[in-house]
């Protein structure tokens, strides 16, 4: 049997966070949710999961905070981490990828790449 | 050496600068002297307002949300441009507690069609409520066109109907599908 892949999303829109479950949830990923970088940190650590799927810009923690806590802890610190944002300077993108992101996606988002990105990075 | 900013000019007698934003389009600015304008039909813009960082932005989208089902989410619709300003606002200094918003459009041009307009702005309010961002004015609906001029530093707008004739064709613009959610893996 299959495992079912475990993607957390996190986004501070409630509105892109029902697009990705929506997205996600279509193509047989079991999908959990958190509002910003510190409902991450605190629901991941109760919790596994294959692949996180995290926006930037977010209040109390953001995108690039939860990138350095996850690499910097013990539990998830291999895990993939996909980076989902508006943001387009190659500066963030630079930043992204020095602090451990697995990739970067622009938003607005294809599901048909987004699942393949998922797909990918999670085997 | 006085390196003191000599005190700006009376805002209302400085020349403006003034930028159309386009369908598709969401743009921020903190300039003094910058006046967003565009003209809506069925489309809805929303303009944001930080009072205390004294920033402001306005996006213009075509339609609301995609089709269940829908493959892709691209800049005609509100649910990323409303994403898209709301960043570009706190990436210039604005807090999202601190927003303001007015929304203007969502008309119906055209009895006896799908009423596009009205669904633009049921989304708009939604989103604002769901975002938990303060709706400060709104003029929505109704079967005429508008023309919406707003001040992104004062947060100071004007919105007056004009001829539907001169409401831009609001048509979706097909892009390459590359262009759309670019992937990069590191």
């Amino acid at each position: 049997m299959t495992k079912t892949t475990r993607v957390l999303t996190v986004d501070d829109s409630a509105s892109m966070r029902a697009l990705l479950n929506h997205a996600l949830t279509t193509h047989g990923f079991d999908v959990a949710q958190a509002d910003d970088g510190q409902s991450a940190l605190e629901w991941l650590q109760l919790n596994e999961v294959d692949v996180v799927i995290t926006d930037i810009n977010m209040p109390r923690l953001d995108g690039f905070g939860l990138i350095e806590a996850l690499r910097n802890g013990t539990r998830h610190r291999d895990r993939p981490i996909l980076v989902l944002t508006t943001e387009s300077s190659d500066e963030k993108k630079n930043r992204a990828r020095q602090m451990g992101a697995t990739g970067w996606i622009v938003k607005p988002f294809d599901a048909t790449k987004l699942v393949a990105a998922v797909r990918r990075v999670s085997h | 050496m006085n390196m003191m900013t000599p005190p700006p000019l009376t805002p209302g007698l400085q020349p403006t600068t003034r930028l159309t934003v386009l369908q598709g389009q969401a743009r921020v600015s903190a300039g003094p002297r910058v006046e967003f304008s565009t003209v809506l039909g069925s489309c809805v813009a929303t303009c944001l307002f930080d009072p205390e960082e004294q920033v402001g932005g306005m996006n213009h989208f075509l339609l609301a949300e995609p089709p269940a089902g829908g493959q892709t989410v691209d800049e005609h619709y509100g649910v990323y441009l409303m994403e898209l300003l709301i960043n570009e606002m706190l990436a210039n200094g604005a807090a999202k507690h601190r927003l303001r918003a007015n929304l203007y459009g969502g008309a119906n041009l055209y009895p006896g069609m799908a009423q596009i307009g009205s669904a633009n702005a049921s989304f708009a309010k939604t989103f604002l409520l769901r975002e938990r961002i303060t709706l400060v004015r709104e003029d929505l609906g109704g079967n005429s066109a508008r023309r919406v001029d707003f001040r992104p530093a004062s947060g100071l707008v004007r919105c007056r109907t004009v001829a539907n004739t001169l409401a831009p064709e609001e048509r979706p613009v097909a892009r390459p599908v590359a262009a759309v959610g670019e992937v990069e893996l590191f």
